[in-house]
């Protein structure tokens, strides 16, 4: 069956695309991080090796954290989709807890690689809100920094998992 | 990113139709994306099926104690599920070993499976400078061979594809093979090779224009391989050992069959038709066999004294030779056809082709005044002698007349001079004589003065139409081939459609060839080279007598010594792919004993993995993998061992998959395969087997890692390799110790 139209989820906004080769439709080869940037202006996860290798890109789709950069958007049909952009309170402006962690402990340096460190962080706490150090460092192995900020951002993650549900 | 058109599959079977068409599935996407984005490959799909919503293909479950995992199913999924990690803890331990969470929650088990290599020069981008077609991609080299080969095989390589050398061969020697068994010492194995489609190296080698050697992925970087002087090596052995090597059938058909013509082709069918156990007899009209090998090609070349050892070695066989008979003449053809149960006429192009040019009276033929040298009645030699042609008869001509006493040789020939048909060496010995060459030069006609220059046409004639498959003329039984049926060409040619006719022959008269018994060289699982071999540059170079010192009855050259012919094998790369697997998974399943389900069978793990080079050609059109099912062995103690540089993300560099069984203290089980070491996953039964009943102790393990390498073959560059493989064996035995 060929897709000609797709219906993604976004922060909790449905959008519906159409799918080909024309201007303004998604063409099949489309990424669901061009999408998210460049369609949507969501650029908060961000493209660096454009391979899957480096996390920068990562976004939660279904509750799973996955690298946005090596995902076609026709393959989200249907999907949910969480990005940084996503978490804090749309009314109120109101940080979540986790973004709040990552200021309080002062964890990036560059602040690149951090929105994608935040969605693995998210999806983790998500499934398991009490995630001990080595699970946090277990999870976050798919997301690189530069800025050697690894040590403030478990001190940040594990900040929330000793929160969660306390 | 390339651009295609995109379909989801309902199920497996409109995948496959889809995938039939020529749409490339994609599950997880993970590596197809990569190389959809970085433009490396040749070709690429103009459409992607969707098969990861394929309802039920991502289920784990187990069934009269199989456990069943759908393809589809995620590597994260893998990775946790308490089935697996129950039941074959060794897959759970491979798949969360696999790149990184992120890429784990969207790779399928399926996916890690038929993934592609992660060769740097596969995967190098198109953007960067342009992608590089190397072997894997339908190219003729690896890179890696010659370049920086740190994370390929550390075992040798597989065949992509027929290589140069052996596509340009008209016989299609596989001339790497031979090359490697002569590597191995197996000269008897080097040259049944070369016998499986020449039966007579000792003379082709002498005089073959040795179009293989031309696109020798050597000559891009040195030297290309001396071909020519290592089959000449081999060829004198096998005349040396003709009792082994040409011996008459085990058993006799009772057909009947007649060779017309003793040349090349003549000479090659009645090998062929003998071995596989007809009666032979061969007519020719002169009064020794060989044709042009006696009679045309000059005794510099070919000293005619090996033309006689091999025919008396086709005589050995039990060939019977009548010559100084022609038929037409002295016997009809159609007694031939009553009298035989098949004929085959390879009577050749002995005639003067008529080229249509003014004053053409004039001229002589370059054959016929060959035929004539040889028969050691020299022609009459003018001083100054003008050449048109530039194949290797008029190279002989041109030689021959030089030698002769003629003062100014000049030749002219229609093509330019690297696409001339004459081999490298002879247009160089004859430079080196003093003849002048004048190529992309032809004759429109022969005037005394200058003459006007304009194009040639050859007109062939006379040539007999064969069935190109069989050799099989429009007469029933009666085939035909070599120069009578193509034209003037080389004695290899020849020799080929000669084989070719005794193959349709033997067809026809029902008659089944053999195998090569007797003979057989070792089925080796990889390509394998000489890591220091390859290193030099120099080719090996036959000892020429000195020009002055040449004449038309001595040859020219000498065959190369032992050592030096051995040692221009070990100049061979071996052309092929030396990248390695890269799945974590792949090992696992076949230390297993997996089975892989497909839309149209069961295939064992093994065979699955590791019997091509790529899983595309061990699956067949459009056929996918469903399903994983493995049994799994109660008792044993199974582990993936993964050596990399980052604990993450990283591809094995090299890993260990081993499921071992122990029974107080000794090693009652054991499968342990490498993943990351050969351009498939290697298992090692020779270790498998040495285990068994051996005490779990230091000793047994340092003596299961050497064991484990002793196939190895790294290049300079990954030798370390072969340090982690013995490393990985030797914890992996230890690790016993404790349980």
């Amino acid at each position: 069956m060929k897709i000609q139209e797709i219906t993604l989820y976004v922060n909790g906004i449905q959008y519906e695309f159409s799918i080909g080769n024309k201007f303004g439709q998604i063409p099949p080869g489309e990424t669901l991080s061009q999408t998210l940037r460049n369609r949507l202006g969501l650029t908060g996860s961000k493209e660096a090796c454009g391979e899957g290798a480096c996390g920068c890109c990562t976004v939660i789709m279904e509750g799973d954290a996955i690298t946005s950069c090596m995902t076609l958007t026709v393959d989200c049909d249907g999907k949910h989709i969480l990005t940084i952009e996503g978490l804090a309170d749309p009314e109120t402006g109101e940080l979540s807890p986790l973004q709040q962690a990552f200021i309080d402990r002062y964890a990036f340096q560059c602040g690149f690689c951090t929105p994608g460190i935040i969605m693995t962080s998210k999806a983790l706490l998500d499934k398991n809100p009490h995630s001990t150090e080595e699970e946090i460092k277990e999870a976050l192995s798919g997301n690189f920094c530069r800025c050697i900020s690894q040590y403030h951002v478990v001190q940040a993650v594990s900040d929330v998992a000793g929160k969660a549900g306390a | 990113m390339k651009s295609f058109e995109y379909s989801r599959a309902e199920d497996f079977c409109e995948a496959s139709c889809r995938a039939v068409k020529g749409a490339r599935p994609i599950a997880g996407g993970t590596d197809l994306l990569g190389e959809l984005k970085d433009d490396i490959l040749t070709d690429y799909p103009g459409e992607l099926v969707d098969i990861k919503r394929i309802p039920g293909a991502d289920e784990i479950k187990i069934e009269n104690g199989t456990l069943k995992i759908g393809a589809l199913t995620k590597l994260v999924k893998i990775a946790e599920n308490d089935l697996i990690k129950e039941k074959a803890p060794i897959l759970a331990e491979a798949a969360c070993s696999v790149a990184t969470p992120l890429i784990r929650n969207m790779g399928t088990i399926g996916g890690n499976l038929c993934q592609d290599v992660r060769c740097w020069f596969y995967r190098y981008p198109h953007d960067a400078g342009g992608r590089l077609v190397c072997s894997r991609k339908g190219g003729s080299t690896c890179y890696a061979v010659q370049g920086d080969s740190r994370y390929h095989s550390v075992f040798g390589g597989m065949k992509a594809h027929t290589t140069p050398c052996t596509a340009k061969c008209p016989a299609g020697t596989d001339i790497p093979a031979y090359m490697e068994q002569l590597r191995h010492g197996n000269i008897k194995g080097a040259a049944s090779i070369i016998m499986q489609v020449n039966p007579m190296p000792m003379l082709t080698s002498r005089v073959c224009a040795h179009f293989c050697q031309e696109d020798c992925n050597r000559c891009a970087n040195d030297e290309g391989v001396a071909i020519g002087s290592v089959e000449r090596y081999v060829g004198n052995y096998i005349l040396d050992n003709k009792e082994f090597f040409y011996q008459p059938p085990v058993q006799e058909t009772g057909k009947s069959t007649a060779v017309v013509g003793a040349g090349p082709s003549g000479l090659s069918a009645a090998y062929f038709l003998r071995k596989a156990g007809n009666a032979v007899t061969v007519y020719d009209s002169k009064k020794e066999p060989g044709g042009m090998l006696m009679y045309a090609i000059p005794n510099y070349r070919l000293p005619k004294d090996l033309v006689r050892r091999f025919t008396a070695c086709l005589e050995q066989m039990g060939v019977k030779f009548v010559t100084e008979t022609v038929i037409g003449k002295d016997v009809a053809p159609e007694q031939l056809e009553k009298e035989f149960d098949s004929v085959y006429y390879a009577t050749g192009a002995w005639k003067r082709p008529v080229l249509g040019l003014a004053g053409e009276e004039l001229t002589v033929f370059g054959l016929d005044f060959l035929i004539e040298v040889n028969e050691w009645m020299q022609g009459k030699v003018g001083s100054e002698v003008l050449v048109t042609g530039g194949g290797n008869v008029a190279m002989d001509v041109a030689i021959t007349a030089k030698r002769l006493g003629a003062k100014k040789v000049t030749m002219a020939c229609l093509e330019s001079e690297n696409e001339m048909p004459a081999s490298r060496e002879e247009i160089a010995r004859a430079k080196e004589e003093g003849i002048v060459i004048m190529p992309s030069w032809g004759l429109g006609k022969v005037i005394e003065e200058d003459g006007i220059v304009k194009g040639m046409e050859l007109n062939r004639r006379g040539l007999i139409d064969v069935a190109e498959e069989t050799q099989m003329t429009s007469r029933e039984g009666v085939f035909a081939g070599g120069d009578a049926t193509t034209g003037p060409a080389t004695v290899i040619r020849g020799i080929a459609t000669g084989h070719n006719a005794a193959r349709g022959m033997n067809r026809y008269l029902g008659v089944t060839e053999p195998g090569c018994s007797g003979m057989e060289h070792g089925g080796e699982r990889f390509l394998t080279f000489d890591p220091e071999g390859i290193l030099n540059k120099k080719k090996a170079r036959q000892e020429e007598i000195p020009a002055d010192e040449r004449s038309i009855e001595k040859e020219d050259s000498k065959s190369l010594p032992e050592a030096e012919a051995l040692k221009e094998a070990g100049r061979c790369l071996n052309c092929g792919c030396y990248a390695v697997n890269p799945s974590d998974i792949a090992p696992v399943l076949v230390a297993l004993d997996a089975k892989i389900v497909t839309t149209n069978r069961t295939i064992p793990a093994e065979e699955f993995c590791c019997s091509h080079l790529k899983v595309s050609e061990m699956l067949q059109p459009g056929e996918l993998v469903t399903e994983i099912d493995i049994a799994p062995p109660e008792g044993a103690v199974m582990n993936y061992d993964k050596f990399r540089l980052r604990d993450s993300v990283d591809f094995a560099i090299v890993s260990l998959a081993s499921v071992y069984s122990t029974e107080n203290g000794k090693f009652t089980g054991a499968r342990t395969v490498f993943g990351g070491a050969a351009p498939v996953p290697y298992r090692n039964q020779e270790l498998e087997g040495w285990l068994i009943g051996k005490p779990v102790n230091e000793d047994t393990a340092e003596k299961a890692a050497d064991l484990a390498v002793k196939n190895a073959i790294p290049f300079e560059k990954n030798k370390y390799k072969v340090i982690e493989l013995k490393t990985l064996v030797k914890d992996s035995v230890l690790r016993m110790r404790e349980k």
